[in-house]
This record gives structure tokens, sequence and C-alpha cells, in this order.
């Protein structure tokens, strides 16, 4: 027990060490990608609209005058105290975009990894006990074709469908826009919001604009689990201890379901985790097909008006998001299996 | 004759591998025909809105002379589908030696040598590999567009720094195995010069698995295509098909009924993308039954030799 | 109490009009999503920039300003000239219209219940001037000397140079009142605007919607008849089309694209409501960028020009929701005149522009580098240039390379020599004809082509300093043939608006004129 403490500690330490250098690999990342673009942020958005030296003003006003080494460390300081500034073009904090448009990107990606998981994990599982067959075949070929289409093919066809032909859901957007206006928005997350205040007809509303975007993205990260599930699954049912339990007689179904399956849960539910970064790319894409508030649309949106301080801002979220989310997971794990340790 | 050792997969593979990987040979060739006639398979050119002097309908439904309909500007999609999937492989096949010839010795380098060079590469390169690949992608893509314009050079480019992180990975890891072997040491041992161990004995080695890497790669490289033309920073519309971009203004069609713009592009990528993952995942299976799907992994470092053992075939 | 029973009748109308398109779509998918009859739900997707007069250009912008503030003059709706709005009136004081006066009305208050003033009016000018924002529209002001008040109701503006278009300059949305308590350097931000206008701004949220609500205090004519209107934002016109179809909003305006307008016009439950327009599109050219002598430039406009196939953009690329131009004044403007028709002929003309280069002596195919932007004007300009693209190769005579890149840096490269040639659109500041002749064919124009021909200057300032309709109309007529002639733009179409409404929803055909301006306060529901 003493040296298991000790050795969890010791991991944890390392671990944590471990994050510091991608954080700052990660930051130094974005400030360089942002200093290689064409000119400063301030003449990229403002250039051609403004007098030269009124350009000249804002520039030394944010800061683009000092030395690029002294830009580098306020950066750095910035972007770890998070303080991310102000955008160039309507005048919002980065931090309210991530706030305000952070919530509705959490709200469909959780909503979709839910889904995911349960379709991916059934499948998985399913596709792996039945291995060699055609449930097999069909549910790896499921995975694979699902994951194949882009999710603005997925997001275009179930729209042409579900929306269009059939109509029995919104096509886009968090809610409908008297809900929207109505909505006391408290924690930002729709479903909780219409919760609370107990407006169940609001709560409907909000369901029903997720449904579409949330499927649509479910789906897809269900066909990376799919197989990461299949192959667990039959890693474990090669494993030593489900030889044992064959061994002394159990049968097959119960083998599986009481070892084989419980084993396979542990790498799939942590690496699983580390889908964030597809998740938050599929985001971008989903949200610009669905109209989805989020903070992929506004990305978009920001790069497209050369906000470039935006840009920055809300991409040093997404690195400082990664490596948090991957060392959670990562101690998570540790707790759960101590194998990862050593 | 002895079978080169590319292809030994093919000749190894049996039952669902086998299904898997001839199926999806016969997907991605049946795709490259078409991008290399495409002159030839395409009725008319990707940009072109008339023939002898009649032009075609605006958004006109599929028929005898339009078999996949046309666009909202009036060009033929099923030449635009055609065209796209010259565009697609160029770009793959850009993308695919641009990340090799960089991706390949810097693994090779980095694994060999080891030391203070290895252990600083895979911190840059996990932190590439962490990073969200859609959101560099478009980035790097939105900064080239200034310089390069919006080819297919700036496409395969954004691409590449997504994928160089990958190979480099797999073959940093898989180097490191190779390196304690004991032939390795006996070259060693023997005197021979440090690159020509590389080269001879470690690099020979390690290639054989890049193919199932390569393929699964392609795949998502054209998703990422796809999506950077959804998203407007990928290939401008007037230098090439792009089956993403078509996507994209299929959509505004799609509410006035008019699914035929959207539908070909949408299939052309699902197919070839799921010719390219079962060429990939047949290969895996082949290659290492066990083996996880790579793509999907998360980089760590204690897997490298579970990774780099090859286990005989199980069929 | 008031906002539950809201929320439930919208989502009792939602689940309505779900059932009711599934069915196909009938009647009662537009007007069962009502709400309430005193709640509009507009869509659209333009984004404004700011609600401040002082922060925006744009015309999502104006559009709210316009309704949520006053002027002191306004183009009353489908008319052509200024009318009093917060001014009781105004005129020119002096001989050389260079002292303008106006009196206020008595009772004017500002939606917090503050006395609107002289004092306000003043400050709304200086404090734009002095914020001058590089959004805003501080440049349409320039030509002010001084902002005077004698006394509370009355308002005398010295301006540097006689002004005949000052009227008109009066009615743009930079030219609201805001009050003078308003901050002196500093945009205010859009949710804490104030103004004296028919409604108030209750909510904004950037990307999702804006809410107006009716402004107790507004004691002027033609108060508003919908106390809420929510206009809600989509990223794109097919989200836009399909919301209306579904009755998720029950008014769509800027911008559907022409597949979603005809395809809207064939549905039952809604109509499509199409308007005069008077936002142009034209090509520039920048001489110092061009290839050859200046006589070689000239031919190369003047045959591209004569081979642009303006009918065929109108009807091919967008379905007939546009018109093609011949001048860059638009039809509904006074004093608009066919001058490139005239000079060119309505119908493309190889022949003749085949000559045209020959006599110049310029060498074919001519290779014309042309930039367009994705991004500002609309889902169908990729289409435009692509047509553009096609009817200029077909003459045999050009070899066009397309070069497009976002609006922010497009606008920017534009107007510093980097583009030979470049698209740009245009509505108007207010509906005067010297908003589309001064603007573009100045020396000083802020195209910055580098096109300059003192006659040209002279004819504007002649149209510019004077009052008289005789001495304008020749002048405006001079301007456009010669602008033909040397054509630094070659305008070729013009829009209509065209907004998308419930059945139920009226009013809207009233407000759908030249000015742009789109008036909250004519609409009304059944």
């Amino acid at each position: 027990m003493n040296s298991q403490g000790t050795s969890l500690r010791a991991y944890v330490l390392t671990r944590l060490a471990l994050a510091i250098p991608t954080v700052l690999i990660l930051l130094t990342m974005v400030f360089g990608l942002m200093r290689v673009a064409p000119g400063d942020p301030i003449s990229a958005a403002l250039g051609g609209r403004v007098p030269p030296e009124e350009l000249e003003q804002r520039r030394e006003a944010a800061g683009l005058d000092e030395p690029l080494i002294k830009q580098y460390f306020q950066y750095l300081g910035n972007a770890l105290t998070l303080d991310l500034g102000t955008t160039i073009n309507d005048d919002r904090k980065v931090t309210s975009i991530i706030v305000e448009n952070g919530s509705a990107t959490l709200e469909l990606t959780m909503a979709a990894f839910a889904l995911a998981l349960v379709v991916g994990i059934s499948i998985g599982l399913l596709a792996g006990y039945y291995r060699d067959t055609w449930i097999d075949l069909s549910g790896r070929m499921f995975g694979i074709v699902i994951y194949a289409a882009p999710v603005f093919f997925t997001g275009y066809l179930a729209q042409l469908l579900f929306a269009g032909e059939l109509g029995w859901l919104p096509s886009s957007g968090r809610a409908s826009p008297i809900v929207e206006f109505e909505l006391d928005q408290v924690t930002h997350f729709y479903l909780i919001d219409t919760l609370i205040t107990g407006n169940w007809d609001a709560f409907w509303d909000v369901l029903q604009h997720l449904i579409l975007p949330a499927v649509t993205l479910g789906l897809l990260i269900s066909g990376v689990l799919i197989r990461l599930v299949r192959v667990n699954l039959l890693q474990t049912m090669r494993g030593d201890y489900v030889e044992a339990a064959r061994a002394r007689g159990i049968p097959e179904r119960q083998v599986v379901i009481q070892h084989a399956f419980r084993n396979a849960m542990v790498p799939v539910v942590t690496v699983a985790g580390l889908q964030f970064a597809i998740l938050l790319g599929g985001a971008v894409l989903t949200e610009q097909t669905f109209n989805w508030p989020g903070i992929g649309a506004e990305l978009v949106r920001y790069l497209n008006e050369r906000d470039y301080i935006a840009v920055q801002g809300i991409i040093t979220i997404f690195a400082l998001a990664v490596v948090v989310v991957s060392l959670v997971i990562d101690l998570i794990n540790a707790f759960i299996d101590p194998r990862v340790r050593y | 004759m002895r079978t080169p050792r590319i292809l030994k997969p093919f000749a190894q593979a049996t039952g669902m591998p086998r299904t898997l990987l001839y199926s999806g040979v016969i997907i991605v060739l049946f795709f490259v025909i078409l991008a290399i006639f495409a002159p030839w398979i395409a009725p008319y050119g990707f940009d072109q809105v008339s023939a002898d002097g009649v032009r075609f309908p605006k958004q006109g439904a599929p028929d005898s002379a339009h078999l996949f309909g046309t666009t909202v500007q009036s060009t033929d999609v099923l030449s635009r589908v055609v065209w796209g999937s010259r565009t697609a492989i160029e770009v793959v096949v850009l993308a695919l030696i641009f990340s090799l010839t960089i991706g390949v010795p810097l693994g090779l380098i980095s694994g060999y040598v080891g030391g203070k060079l290895d252990r600083t590469l895979v911190l840059i390169m996990d932190a590439l590999f962490a990073f969200p690949y859609l959101l560099l992608a478009i980035v790097i893509a939105f900064l080239l567009s200034d310089k390069l314009g919006q080819g297919v050079v700036t496409a395969a480019l954004a691409i590449t720094a997504v994928y160089i992180p990958q190979y480099y990975r797999v073959v940093r890891n898989h180097v490191i195995s190779v390196r304690e072997e004991s032939y390795v040491e006996a070259a060693r041992a023997l005197g021979a010069k440090r690159m020509t161990i590389i080269r001879r004995y470690v690099l020979q080695n390690v290639i054989q698995n890049v193919p199932a890497i390569a393929t699964l790669n392609a795949a998502d490289a054209i998703l990422t295509l796809a999506a950077l033309g959804f998203l407007g920073y990928g290939i401008q519309p007037t230098e090439a098909a792009e089956w993403g971009y078509d996507l994209n203004r299929a959509i505004d069609d799609a509410g006035a009924g008019i699914w035929w713009t959207g539908l070909w592009p949408g299939l052309a990528i699902v197919l070839l993308v799921t010719g390219f993952t079962l060429v990939g995942e047949g290969l895996n299976d082949v290659l290492n039954p066990v083996i996880r799907a790579r793509r999907l992994r998360k980089p760590k470092m204690d897997e490298a030799e579970v990774e780099a053992e090859e286990e005989p075939s199980h069929a | 109490m008031r906002g539950r029973r809201i929320a439930l009748a919208a989502i009792a109308a939602t689940s309505l009009s779900l059932g009711a398109t599934a069915c196909g779509g009938d009647d009662e998918g537009g007007s069962s999503s009502s709400g309430e009859a005193d709640t509009l739900i507009q869509g659209t997707t333009d984004q404004p920039v700011s609600y401040d007069p002082a922060g925006s250009y744009d015309l999502p912008s104006s559009n709210i300003i316009f309704n949520v503030y006053q002027n002191l003059l306004q183009v009353p709706p489908g008319g052509n000239a200024p009318e009093p709005e917060a001014a009781e009136e105004c005129d020119f004081t002096d001989d050389s219209g260079t002292t303008f006066e106006c009196t206020l009305k008595e009772g004017l208050k500002f939606s917090d219940g503050t006395d609107l003033t002289s004092e306000d009016v003043k400050v709304s000018f200086d404090r734009n001037l002095a914020i001058a924002d590089p959004q805003g529209a501080s440049s349409l002001y320039l030509n002010i000397k001084s902002v005077e008040t004698p006394d509370d109701q009355t308002v005398v503006f010295n301006l540097k140079a006689p002004d005949a278009t000052w009227p008109f300059v009066l009615t743009s949305s930079g030219a609201a009142i805001v009050p003078a308590e308003s901050d002196p350097d500093k945009v205010i931000p859009s949710d804490q605007v104030i103004g004296s206008g028919r409604y108030m701004v209750a909510e904004y949220e950037p990307g999702q919607q804006t809410v107006l609500e009716a402004n107790p205090e507004y004691t002027g004519d033609d108060a508003a008849q919908i106390d809420r209107v929510i206009i809600q934002y989509y990223e794109k016109s097919s989200t836009l089309k399909q919301a209306v179809e579904q009755g998720e909003v029950e008014l769509a305006y800027q911008s559907l694209s022409p597949t979603d307008v005809e395809d809207l016009e064939s549905q039952d439950g809604l109509s499509v409501i199409k308007g005069p327009g008077s936002a142009i599109r034209y090509l520039n050219f920048n001489e110092d960028l061009q290839e050859g002598s200046d006589e070689q430039k000239l031919a190369v406009r003047q045959a591209v020009a004569q081979v642009i196939d303006r009918e065929s953009i109108a009807d091919n690329v967008y379905n007939g929701t546009a018109l093609p131009l011949y001048s860059m004044v638009p039809a509904q403007v006074k004093f608009h005149t066919e001058s490139f028709a005239d000079e060119y002929g309505e119908t493309p003309d190889v022949d003749a522009a085949t000559q045209t280069l020959e006599d110049a002596g310029v060498e074919t195919p001519v290779p014309l580098e042309i930039w367009w932007t994705p991004t500002h004007y609309g889902p169908a300009s990729g289409d435009e240039y692509a047509e553009i693209q096609h009817q200029l190769e077909e003459s045999g005579l050009f070899e066009v390379t397309l070069e497009s890149t976002e609006w922010n840096q497009y606008s920017e490269a534009a107007f510093t020599d980097k583009y030979p040639a470049f698209q740009l659109g245009w509505f108007p500041d207010y509906p005067d004809a010297d908003n589309y002749a001064s603007t573009f064919y100045a020396t000083t124009s802020f195209l910055n082509i580098h096109y300059s021909n003192p006659e040209m200057d002279d004819l504007l300032a002649e149209e510019k300093a004077s009052t008289d309709e005789g001495v304008r109309e020749e002048a405006f007529a001079k301007i456009q043939e010669l602008g033909a002639k040397e054509a630094p733009m070659v305008p070729y179409i013009e829009l209509s608006q065209v907004a998308v409404a419930v059945d139920g929803v009226t009013g809207v055909e009233d407000t759908l004129d030249p000015s742009y301006i789109f008036r909250y306060w004519l609409v009304s529901k059944d």
C-alpha cells in the first residue's frame, strides 16, 4: 500500500512535470503561427481602413512595437493567466467568447460523446464477440463507413431527410428564436438552463435542436470507438486470466461478460477520452453545418475576419484544453489501473 | 521469385482481412483510374458550362445529357466528381510524399541517435499530435494561402503538417526496437557506418510498417482536404474541382430539393475514404492481428515495443 | 408572466408547424408560427458591426440604427428626397449653400426619458468625427466646419464647402442623434445604445440575435405596430430558408440565394416580396496596375465593357433577382441614364471589342487578373465571377485568372494597389445620384484606382454645389457619359431587394425601396 502510494505520487508528479513542456511547446507554436501570418494583427484587421498614424498608435497600444521576445513572454504570461485580450473587430473579451460559445460547444460535444459511447461500445463489443462473422464484418463496416463520411455530408443528408423531407426536426440553431430570447442564461448550457427554470416546453425545443447535430457528430466518433472496443476485446479475450477462467470450465458467455468485457473497457474509456482532439475538429465542422453557435464556428468567423487576437485566443484555449484533458485522463487512468504507473 | 516485402501482406492475407484488403484495393484503384484518365472519362471539363454553343441548364436534374445533373454554375456534376478524384489523389500523393520525406528521416535519426535530440523531438511531435488536427490544417492552409495561393500544393502542405508527427512516431518507435536487434548489433560490431546501418538494416525493416499507416493517413487526408474545401480554405474553385467545396455549395441547393449536386461528391468522398481505410485495416490485420488502429492511439512511449513486435499472422 | 406565455405560444407553434410541414408543408406551416401578434421574428444572414451610429457603416447596422434613432431628416418610404424627422424644418440659410439650419420638433424624448435637444445633435456629429472609427462613416461628415446650437431647438451646420447633398447626408445612419451624455471617445456597446426612435435595443447577442422593443417614449408619426422584433442570425442562406419554411422565422430578409428565392416562390403560406434595389455590382480597374500605354489600358477596359453579358449574369446567376445595369447610378435613382448601353450597345459586341483592341494595338488574348471576395457580397459572388470569366474567355479576347480572398484582407488590398481588377458592390448611404458618382469618379475616390479626369472633377463639383434640378440633371448626364467612355469601372448588375414573409405579415412591400432601409414600424401582423 505504502509503496503503491509513493509510486502513484511519483507518477502524478512526473505526469504534471511532463505537461509543462507540452503546454510551452503548444503555446510557442500558436505564437509562432500567428506571427508567421501576413502583417500584424492590427493591420490585418484594420489596414486600409484607418489612417497610418492611427494604425501605428493602435499597434503601440497593443504592444506590437515591442521586441518579439518580449511579446512572446507577454503572450505566455497572458495565456497562463487566461488573459486572452479583446477581439479587434467587435470588441468582445475572448474569455467571454469562451464562456458563451464554449458552453454551446461543450453541450454539443458532450451529447455527441454520450451517444458515441453507447453506439460505439455496443457495436464494438458485438463485433469483437462475434469475431470473423457477418456481425463482425457489418459492425466494422459500419464503423469504417461512418468514419469515412465527413460530418458535413452526414449532416447534409440528415438535414435533407429529417428537416427538409420529413420536417420532424429543426435544421439549425440551438433553440427557436423566441426560446433563445426568453431563456435565462444561468449556466449557458441550454438543457440545464431550461431544466432549472422548469420550462419544459423550452427544454423540448432545445432538445429538438440538439438532436441532429449531436447524432451526426456522435456517429462519427462512434466509428472510432467501434474499432477501439473491438480490438481491445479481442486482446483481452486472449489474455491469461480469460484463458484461466475458460480452463476452470466457466461457460464462454460468462467468461466474456464477466471478465473480458469489463477489462476491455478500462483502456477504452481512457483512450476514448483522448478522442477529444478529433471531437474538437469535428465540432468545428458540425457547428458550421448546423449553424450551431459554438466556439468552432466563432473561430472560423474570426479567421475570416482576420481577427488574429480572437483566433490566437481561441486556439490557445484549445491547446490548453487538450493538455488538461489528456492530463486528467492519464491521472484517472493511473488511479484505475496500477500498471500504467510503471 | 521472392515476393517483394511490400507486397507480402497481400499474399499472406486470408479470411476477413483478405476481403477487407482486396475490396479496399479495388475501390482505391477505381479512383486512381478516374484520376489518371479524367480527361477521357469525364464528359466535360470541370468548369465547362456549355458545349457546342449550347449552355448547360442551371441546376438541371439528372438526365441523359448530364447523368448526375448540373450545378448552380451550370457545370456538369459527373465531370466535377471525376475531376475531383484527380484533385484528391494529387493532394494525397503530394501530402504523402511531403510527410514521408520529412517524417521518416526525422523518426529514423531521432530513434537511432537518441539522447537529447530524441527527447526534444518527441516532446514537439507529441504536442503537435495532441493538437486538434483539423484546426492545425485550417490555420496552416489559411496562412499559406497568402503566399502560395489556394491550390493543390497549399492543401497538401497543410495536410502534411498534420501527419508528420504520426510517421515520426511510428518510425522512431520501431527504430528503437530494431536498434537493439542482434543483426544490427552485429553490423555495428563489424564497424559498419552509422548511415549504412540506418539505411540498410533499420530502414529496410521499418519501412514495411509504413504502408498501413500511409493508407490510413491517406483516408484522413481526403477527409481533411474535403473539410478545408467545405470551410473555404481549400482549393480555389476555378483551379480544380474539389468535392468538399462542391458539397459546401450543394448545401445551399439542398433546401430547394436539389439533391444531386451534393449527393455525388459526398458519396465519392465516403467511398474513397472507405477504400483507403479498408486497405489500411486489412494491412493492419495481416501484419499484426492485435495491433490497435494507429491513428486512434495516443502516443505513449512504453507502447513502442508492443507495437514493434511482429507477430505471425493469425488467420 | 408575460415572457412565459410567449415562450409557450412559440413552442406550441413550433411543434404545430413541424407537424404541418411533415404533411407536405401546407399553408398552416407559415401562419401557425406567429407566436404572438405583438412579436415579429425575422431571420437574416447579415451580421451588424455596431449599433452606435459612430461605429458602423454597414447595411445590417444601419437598418437597426434607423429603427432605434431619429435623424434630423429622413427619406420617407418610397420617396427620393429628404423630409423632416426629428426636425420641424431644415434649410440652407445663406446663398452660398454653406449654412444649414434645422429647428427641432417639440417634446422629443430618448427612450430613457430624457429630452432631445440641439445639444444632443451637436454632440452626435462632433462625437462621430472625433471617434472616427474605422468601421464608421465619419468621412461622410468631413464637410462640417462647426455645429452651433443657438438655443435648445435650433442647430446650425457651418459647412466648409457648398454642398447640395447635405440634406441627404443628414439622412445617413451615421447622422442619427445620440444622447449628449454618450461616451465622447468610444463606440458604445450595441446592447447599451439609447435613441429616440421607434424601437429600443432590448438585447444583442452577436451571432445569435438582436431583440428590439417598441420605445414607449416615442412621440412621432408612424409609431411601431409590433411591440417586439426578434432578429435571428443565420450563417447561410440555406438555413435561413429552412427556418422560414418551418415557420421558425416569419420574415427572411438579406440574403437568400437566388436558388432559395426561386424555390420559395412556389410555396404556399409564404410570399416572396421583391422591391427595387439600389445595390450595384461593378468591376474596377486599377490604372496603375494595368499593362500597356494609356490608350491600350483604355481599350482593354472598353473591350471588357463591350463583352460582358449583363443579361446573362442577371438571369443565369441571379435567376432574375437582379437587373442588368448600364450606369454606376442605378435605375431607381434620380438622374440615371443608360450611358453604357448608349456607348457600347445593350448586348455584348465581340466584334466591336476586337476592333477596339486592335485599334489600340493590344495583343490578344489579353491576360486579366480579376479579384473577387466570397465573404462580403452574398453566396452568389463565386458564380457571378465564374460567369464573367466564361464570358470574357469565350470571346477569345481575354485570358482570365480569378483570384479571391476574404473580405478584410480584400478590402485592404483592393484599395492599396494590389489588385489590377476587382469586384465591388455598393449600396447607398443616401439615395442621391451623387452617392453613386463622386464616390467613385472623383480623383479622391476611396477606390484608389488612379482614375483622374479634371473634367470629371469639375462636373462633380458642379452637381454637388447646385440645388438646381436642371443643372444637376445635365451634370449627371455628362458624368455618366464620360464614365462610360473611360470605363474606370464597369457596372453590370443591380440587385433587387427580396424579403420572404409568412402569410399574415403585412407591410413589408412598403419598406422595400431604393433607400435600403428596413422600417420595422411599417410591418404588422394580422
